[in-house]
């Protein structure tokens, strides 16, 4: 027997699966709450911080991440107030001034909002999402790739760096990673990197209607998982 | 050590001990403790016991190795009971006389006494010099009267009391809440009340609990988790007996940091000695309580001071936090109910049941209730671990009790709270000793760090050597944490070099802002304190390096310029020796002069240079 | 270093993945540094995945993957420390051992460490060199202690 609790988001109400998360929730019903390091049937880390809510009680409201909230009868959240903007355009702009290389990324700096940035840009090539990690060792149990180090030279490599024992070659790792696809307008070489912004139609939609899922394009850039789920 | 397997065993055996030591002539407590470990201290210990074994008075006089006294500027320190003579800098060419002066007449050494600075008179007992009277040291005033390895003395001094206070017909319940009554809040740093914490676990669905013991101590500048657990181990054991019984755990860890060897071999000498006497394993002192401990240590992260850190660090995984959206007093340790406290916060619960909530809760401030361990280090005098009453004003713990400036320069700030707190002006000094006071000011007590700074002292260089500590102990895991530190000390780097834009300020507090709100765990969260208390208190300096491209305390390197004082330098040549990078020409007798191209601005022609002929501009 | 040396520091935890850190300090202890084959055999008594041991082994500060200078020269760089001058120490070390932190001179006889607290911040600027601890250093009396420490060296090299 599933047991439902009632929830609202933004104000509409909602009857859903206990144990389910405020994310898995939002995905299923349309709401559209950016998320990176989300992969639906693998776990969730929050390590991306994009997916944040606010999550209200007892009239005090606290900023947590959706994908790690797992829904509670007579929940409140919030997935759009001028804070959660503000904060969800700082945290892209981190990560779009880190790896601008990448079309995922670009796109996420777009439905967030980002018009500048305010850091020099880099070129990295890996955003530690840890989608190739969690599937890897969840999906597979293969282990072959996990994280290494720590802090700043945190780095998803094989042990010793060298040949994985262990891997199935399912190709998923690549399936899955963020920035294998390049900027529409080319790679961006060291030195050459800038905020794209190319989408005018998409930035137009995304600021007019934050909150609801319009099945853009910029989602299927960074696999916005009602894409990868293949939500009707 | 025999077994007690009964509650009216232990007073009894407490008899015994103490009958033996009313026949020793004189007691001599030395602290060997890390600090005035050294500053030699376990030799003058050997060579003590040689010397009184050589004078057959082994037998009569007995000599107690100790923990930390606290008073770290003065050690080695020797107490010589009963009367309580206080000597300080003791060496080994010392032991002679104060065996035939001491020891056998009684009398005091004068050369080895306490001098007061501002009297200059000699001061003989501990109970009578300033930098401990001004103290309520109700947990370390035990480190002096025992020798950790030995529970005996901790049985003596009235140890596990408590816990056969407990055990004999004591309710979990009740140990609860006297425990909530007390009003003790978190040492570590969380200041959490422990009271509703244990609660919060207790009533945790669940048979399997467990408590833990935070001793991660990482905060650079906090050791008084070491003090403690080195000085006097088995109160942190028995305050975890209590905790298990108050909320029904069967096991408990006391996680100690890499860094800390002989807390680690301490502690584990005192869980042995308690399971050969029956206090930890099966059917304790009689009852049907079962609990057992287990050490173990860090691997040198100071991320792992993070609850669900150490927790993952306990089961062999590496120590990245993970969110608290469920608290770990429900899920915690192997996803069981636990009870994570620091090492301070157990110490205090013995003394809570055996003398009551009131008699706590009587002492400190409204919201803060106790005593509080402090680490006071940095530009004062009397650097050491000082013990007040919650509520003390800052200013007594920096001028009474610490003696003020140790550099003749005017003291310029106080920083409280390790790397998740701030720094507060001198105008600031009145404000108490408390968790919401000084949290509401831009700072936080922490763990109990508090360094004095100068007006030497760098606030932007402040801001950017926490920042590079934190960034090189984020787990990396979350992008607000790992990118936002980058960022943040890009721009303080970009700063303190010269490169600053007005914008800057802004910037940094947009980030500090997201950083504080978004990142996953209390690192990242509180990573952007330094920089906005220095904002919030010394904008101007900022503004300095920004718009006047100076470094007002002359130690931003790219904005200094090292050079020779013409009047003062006699040409001994010895910074020229010094230097590692060549930079400093001259001959002898004559004048010497820095090549400002080569000079790298590292200051040991400075530290070395005994005319005060070098100099920043 | 012989797989049987190992196998005593496994002894009682086998199949208990928790004792992991445990067993590493045991093994960095012991050899200095912790080899992939200590790795490999590690992961397969323990019943941790090699990745797991691996990421382990790279997320401590107290293991290293290399060996190390045989004289370990760690300088404080605690809050306390710093205020102190702790950079000068560190500068002096550097620039007098032409190394920097966490590498082996050329001789194999240095390694610097900084550590974030040792924890005796009265009595800073603090450096350890071997389980030996000395307080209140200056780049003079660090100097010092180095060359001591490489006239030892050089005299065990002579009477060898």
């Amino acid at each position: 027997m599933v047991q439902y609790v009632n929830m609202r988001i933004d104000g509409s109400h909602y009857k859903v699966p206990k144990g389910l998360s405020v994310l898995d929730v939002a995905i299923e019903q349309g709401v559209c709450i950016p998320h990176l390091c989300h992969v639906p049937n693998l776990s969730d880390i929050g390590a991306c911080r994009l997916c944040i809510v606010e999550h209200v009680v007892n009239g005090r409201s606290k900023v947590t991440t959706s994908c790690t909230l797992r829904v509670q009868e007579g929940m409140i959240i919030l997935s759009n107030t001028d804070k959660i903007k503000r904060l969800r355009k700082n945290i892209a702009e981190l990560l779009v001034s880190q790896a601008p290389n990448s079309k995922a990324i670009q796109d996420i700096a777009v439905r967030c909002g980002v018009t500048t940035v305010r850091y020099p840009f880099r070129n990295d090539d890996c955003v530690l999402c840890g989608r190739c990690v969690r599937i890897c060792a969840e999906q597979w149990q293969a282990k072959a790739i996990g994280f290494v180090g720590r802090g700043k030279d945190r780095r998803v490599d094989t042990p010793f760096g060298r040949k994985s024992e262990t891997c199935k070659v399912c190709g998923n790792c690549i399936d899955l990673c963020p920035m294998t696809i390049t900027p529409c307008a080319g790679p961006m070489k060291p030195g050459e990197e800038y905020l794209c912004s190319k989408c005018e139609s998409q930035m137009l939609e995304a600021a007019g209607v934050p909150d609801q899922c319009i099945w853009c394009e910029l989602g299927k850039g960074f696999q916005c998982s009602r894409h990868l789920g293949g939500h009707a | 050590m025999p077994e007690i397997a009964f509650i009216s065993e232990l007073s009894a055996f407490r008899n015994r001990i103490m009958e033996k030591r009313n026949e020793l002539k004189g007691t001599i407590a030395i602290c060997g403790g890390t600090g005035c470990q050294s500053s030699s201290s376990l030799k003058v210990i050997a060579a003590l016991m040689e010397e009184l074994e050589a004078q057959g008075l082994a037998e009569t006089v007995h000599v107690r190795p100790t923990g930390c006294h606290g008073f770290c500027e003065q050690g080695p320190i020797m107490v010589v009971e009963p009367d309580g003579i206080f000597y300080c800098h003791v060496g080994v060419d010392d032991i002679a006389e104060i065996i035939s002066e001491t020891i056998r007449k009684g009398e005091a050494i004068d050369r080895l006494l306490y001098t007061d600075p501002v009297t200059g008179r000699k001061i003989k007992t501990e109970s009578e010099i300033p930098f401990y009277v001004k103290q309520k040291r109700q947990l370390l005033a035990q480190n002096r009267r025992l020798n950790p390895k030995s529970i005996e003395d901790y049985i003596a001094l009235g140890g596990y009391s408590a816990l056969a206070q407990a055990l004999n017909g004591m309710e979990a319940g009740t140990i609860l809440k006297e425990v909530i009554a007390s009003g003790l809040r978190g040492r570590g740093g969380g200041g959490f009340p422990t009271g509703r914490k244990w609660k919060e676990c207790q009533e945790a669905p669940g048979e399997e609990k467990y408590v833990v013991c935070n001793a991660d101590e990482g905060d650079p500048g906090a050791y008084m988790d070491r003090c403690l657990l080195e000085g006097n181990p088995h109160s942190v054991l028995e305050g975890m007996m209590l905790g298990a019984i108050a909320v029904g755990a069967q096991h408990g860890y006391v996680y100690v940091r890499n860094e800390y060897p002989l807390a680690v071999e301490h502690a584990k000498k005192a869980v042995e000695q308690a399971r050969e006497a029956g206090l930890l394993g099966e059917a304790i002192l009689g009852s049907s309580f079962n609990f057992d401990i287990d050490v173990a240590r860090g691997g040198g992260a100071f991320v792992c001071g993070e609850s669900t850190a150490l927790m993952a660090s306990l089961e062999g995984r590496v120590g990245e936090p993970r969110p608290k959206d469920v608290h770990t007093v429900v899920e915690g340790l192997w996803n069981k109910p636990t009870v994570l406290n620091n090492v301070e916060t157990w110490a205090n619960i013995p003394a809570i049941i055996l003398k009551g909530s009131d008699w706590y809760s009587a002492q400190g401030s409204n919201g803060s209730k106790g005593t509080k361990i402090l680490a006071l280090t940095g530009q004062v005098k009397n650097t050491g671990l000082v013990e007040v009453e919650m509520g003390t004003p800052i200013k007594t713990v920096v001028f009474d009790i610490g003696g003020g400036s140790a550099t003749g320069k005017p003291i310029k700030a106080v920083q409280t709270g390790g790397p998740s707190g701030g720094c507060l002006p001198t105008y600031k000094f009145d404000l108490p000793v408390d968790f919401d006071a000084l949290y509401d000011a831009g700072s936080m007590v922490g763990s109990g760090g508090m360094v004095v700074m100068d007006e030497d002292t760098c606030m932007v260089d402040v801001a950017k050597y926490f920042l590079t500590f934190l960034q090189d102990e984020s787990c990396g895991k979350c992008v607000p944490c790992r990118l936002g530190i980058d960022r943040m000390l890009e721009i303080v780097t970009r700063i303190s070099d010269g490169g600053g834009k007005p914008e800057d300020i802004d910037l940094m507090e947009d980030l500090a802002f997201t950083m504080k709100e978004t990142a996953l765990c209390g690192l990242g969260k509180t990573a952007a304190n330094p920089v906005l208390s220095t904002l919030k208190y010394f904008r101007d300096e900022y503004e300095a390096h920004i718009n006047g491209r100076k470094c007002p305390a002359g130690v931003c390197q790219a904005l200094i310029t090292y050079v020779v004082d013409g009047e003062k330098c006699n040409g001994c040549g010895r910074c020229l020796r010094a230097c590692p990078h060549n930079s400093i020409i001259g001959e002898k007798k004559k004048v010497h002069r820095i090549d400002a191209e080569l000079c790298k601005k590292c200051g040991i022609c400075r530290s070395v240079c005994e005319f005060d002929a070098i100099h920043t501009i | 270093m012989k797989p049987q040396s190992i196998e005593s520091l496994l002894e009682g935890r086998r199949s208990q993945p928790h004792q992991l850190i445990e067993v590493l300090q045991d093994v960095q202890k012991q050899y200095g540094y912790i080899s992939e084959e200590a790795m490999r055999m590690i992961s397969g008594e323990l019943g941790v995945p090699l990745m797991d041991v691996y990421s382990v082994v790279s997320f401590y500060k107290a293991f290293h993957m290399k060996p190390r200078g045989k004289n370990i020269i760690t300088l404080c760089t605690g809050t306390a420390c710093h205020v102190r001058g702790a950079k000068l120490l560190l500068n002096q070390a550097t620039g007098q051992l032409g190394v920097d932190p966490g590498n082996v001179t050329e001789d194999g006889l240095f390694t610097i460490e900084h550590v974030n607290c040792l924890g005796a911040c009265a009595l800073g600027p603090v450096v350890t060199e071997n389980g030996s601890s000395y307080h209140h250093m200056t780049p003079g009396k660090l100097r010092k202690l180095i060359n001591g420490l490489r006239d030892r060296e050089e005299e065990k090299a002579t009477n060898a």
